[in-house]
């Protein structure tokens, strides 16, 4: 009720005011569809990963492969939503995942999932910022912040890997707003999005 | 020409209301010390002051948490900001709990003797005033312990000015030596 009282007011003053210009979001808009193009393809990738850490027996990681997975979707739908709320239509090519061993999938991950949180997402901000489409800031923040949450989960579990052989399916825990994902549920908001934790789904 | 400036939408209003919440908070007691020192005639005036200080502070301490949480969400996040963020979050949360409960309690000193028609006393002008200053002790830790740990967000990490508040040169947001190349 707040937010919309505000939001009425900004509303009718901005009409008043002078006009600004529309926000031309052609870069940010190209960004939000690498993006989308990324995250789609990266949920079949994860799932592929998840199904050969269970056949090689490493449950924990097939688990954390899935839990990933379901975050990309989450980030995918964000995006999409996004390019749709500035005119674009989300397009994505999937591609067939390359699956080699868990070990090496693990690496490949992280080496992913590692650029998406130095290079490329900060760069998408970057830019989004300075276009003032705070929707893409949120959306791609959303990606960058569980993206590093992925990144340290792959590498524990890339530092564990011969103790988690023969393990069993763990339960992880994905926000279904953002995208973060977690194993310990110690916290009542999502320390991404705020929301609360009830909105965070499990994923074994 | 002088002209003014652009309406900050809800997120970025953060940094413009938390001041509020910091100034009213702590010169309200100022005044509950005044009151208590004073006669209960001339004391009652300024517990009045005292309790709209605080009401109106508290009022903004809501407004200070949904815009913060609003402008939390367009942060990037960083190993040691991640914490001091979530500390600042579950801070505020603690001190709009508290003085809440502090404004119903002020409140309540104030409006039961008039309510119930009894002259002020020393007992509702000063002690209880005085006593209710020991409570309000903890309030003045939570809100300043929240205030420090926004203040290192935004000038020991960098936490500031999330989105421009109109299109810019995109290539100005960029680093020096990406720029170069382009």
């Amino acid at each position: 009720m707040k937010k919309f009282a505000y939001s009425a007011l900004v509303l009718t003053l901005a009409l008043i005011a002078l006009p600004n210009g529309a926000m031309a979001a052609t870069k940010t808009l190209d960004n939000l569809q690498t993006g989308f193009n990324g995250e789609s393809n990266a949920n079949p990738r994860y799932l592929a990963f998840a199904e050969k850490a269970d056949q090689e027996g490493y449950g924990e990681v097939a688990s954390l492969f899935r839990a990933a997975a379901k975050a990309e979707a989450v980030h995918a739908a964000n995006h999409a939503a996004v390019i749709k709320m500035v005119g674009g239509t989300p397009q994505a090519k999937i591609e067939a995942p390359v699956v080699k061993s868990t070990k090496e999938n693990l690496e490949a991950a992280i080496k992913g999932e590692s650029y998406e949180r130095d290079t490329m997402y900060p760069e998408f901000l970057k830019q989004a910022r300075a276009e003032g489409n705070r929707d893409a800031v949120q959306t791609l923040n959303y990606a960058k912040t569980a993206e590093g949450e992925h990144a340290k989960l792959y590498s524990e579990a890339l530092n564990n890997l011969p103790k988690l052989k023969g393990s069993k399916a763990k339960d992880y825990f994905v926000c279904t707003v953002c995208g973060y994902t977690t194993s310990q549920m110690d916290f009542s908001k999502c320390p991404s999005c705020f929301t609360h934790k009830d909105r965070y789904e499990k994923v074994s | 020409m002088l002209q003014f400036p652009a309406i900050p939408s809800w997120d970025a209003l953060h940094p413009l209301i938390i001041h509020f919440p910091i100034a009213l908070l702590l010169i309200a007691p100022i005044f509950i010390v005044v009151g208590a020192a004073l006669t209960p005639t001339k004391g009652r005036s300024y517990l009045i002051a005292a309790m709209v200080l605080l009401l109106v502070g508290t009022a903004s301490i809501f407004v200070a948490v949904e815009t913060g949480e609003a402008a939390g969400k367009l942060a990037e996040r960083s190993p040691g900001m991640e914490h001091v963020l979530e500390t600042h979050e579950s801070l505020a949360e603690r001190t709009q709990a508290v003085f809440s409960v502090l404004s119903l309690i002020l409140l309540s000193l104030l409006a039961v003797p008039w309510l119930l028609k009894r002259a002020d006393t020393r007992l509702t002008t000063t002690i209880l005033p005085l006593a209710f200053l020991v409570l309000y002790s903890a309030g003045v830790l939570l809100l300043v312990n929240t205030a420090h740990n926004g203040g290192r967000l935004v000038h020991e990490f960098g936490v500031r000015a999330m989105v421009a508040s109109s299109p810019v040169d995109a290539s100005a947001a960029l680093p020096m030596e990406t720029r170069d190349k382009e």
